[in-house]
């Protein structure tokens, strides 16, 4: 207090920010450390819980396949609705790919949608000639977990036609 | 540094352009910085094709499959153990039920059971790495990672500090309609 008193007389009163200084500090380095780069990022929302898994692997860049209940996203650009449906067995309300959008197992858009993502990738391959943009048909696959098999299947399978049969499940990393 | 002091010449160090430069990262790196941490499970598509005639010659495989139900678990494969109850003439029901009938939700997948019966496995075939899952189109995805988590390795039984691999190599079937 004496200190601030002899200042304010010599018409400098500095702020003492040396305690904030010291405070930012540390949590920049905190921050700068935890700051990491993934390569994929999850947009989490109502229609998108993804599960939580034991697995340590950690992920890759690839073509991003996102499952919601609502919808299917191939890297960020939407691809088609999803519908809920009523099971007759059991009364539940299910999510499900709409009939006039597949033929058999196969979901039409998406697999043009893929099937374009592969011929750039494929193409890139080519053009550069590194082993490290070959073409691998490695997927990216964000799925809800209250999703059924039966639109996991038709994913998998439309993908797989689509010359991706490298699949990555994207899961949070958890004890349970 | 202690020279200007003593002269009581220094100036003092202008920290304002630092601070504002430290204001405006923080808030930024806030925002970037993730508190979830991502991982993959991988998974191939299984090979199309006529299955592969095994012929007696050739060294007998375990070729584990996990059928996955509104039922529970059902482990199939050429092991023994698994075997016999196949043979008491009716319809086999799952060797590792639900906690609860019907399986009302993910929780209720006896997934510890599934893990210690794969254990026991693992014990007599070693070297055998892969598993088919087979499951039925109304199971949950999430009951499919759990089942993938409880098939890649044994938490509780920790040699050498880590986790016992059991079988990480997963390949998910397209079940029956």
């Amino acid at each position: 207090m004496p200190k601030k008193k002899s200042r304010r007389g010599d018409n400098d009163a500095g702020l003492t920010i040396t305690s904030m200084m010291d405070m930012m500090t540390i949590i920049l380095v905190f921050l700068l450390k935890s700051y990491s780069t993934e390569d994929i990022s999850v947009a989490a929302s109502d229609d998108l819980q993804i599960p939580v898994s034991t697995s340590v692997k950690p992920p890759k860049l690839a073509v991003n396949v996102v499952v919601s209940r609502k919808d299917i996203v191939v890297d960020g650009a939407w691809v088609l609705d999803l519908e809920q449906v009523i099971d007759e067995e059991t009364g539940d309300e299910q999510t499900a790919v709409p009939e006039d959008k597949k033929r058999g197992q196969l979901v039409s858009d998406l697999y043009d949608a893929l099937l374009e993502k592969a011929e750039n990738a494929k193409d890139l391959g080519v053009r550069t000639g590194n082993a490290d943009f070959e073409f691998k048909g490695e997927v990216l696959l964000q799925c809800d977990r209250r999703l059924p098999f039966s639109v996991i299947r038709e994913v998998m399978f439309t993908a797989g036609q689509a010359q991706f049969g490298n699949f990555r499940f994207v899961v949070i990393k958890g004890s349970d | 540094m202690s020279k200007g002091k003593r002269g009581e010449q220094a100036e003092e160090l202008d920290l304002v352009p630092i601070m504002n430069l430290v204001t405006i990262l923080i808030p930024f790196l806030l925002m970037a910085s993730s508190f979830v941490s991502l991982a993959v499970i991988d998974s191939t598509l299984p090979a199309i094709g006529a299955p592969q005639e095994s012929s007696d010659d050739q060294e007998e495989t375990l070729s584990l499959s996990i059928a996955v139900t509104d039922e529970g678990f059902t482990v199939m494969g050429n092991d023994t153990a698994l075997k016999s109850k196949d043979e008491e003439g009716e319809e086999p029901g799952p060797n590792v039920p639900c906690k609860q009938l019907g399986c009302p939700g993910p929780e209720a997948y006896d997934t510890k059971e599934l893990t210690r019966l794969l254990g026991e496995l693992k014990d007599r075939w070693p070297d055998e790495e892969n598993v088919i899952l087979v499951p039925e189109p109304d199971v949950e995805y999430e009951v499919l990672i759990r089942t993938m988590d409880a098939a890649r390795n044994d938490p509780n039984n920790t040699s050498g500090g880590k986790a016992r691999e059991l079988f990480p190599y997963v390949v998910i079937a397209g079940g029956a309609e």
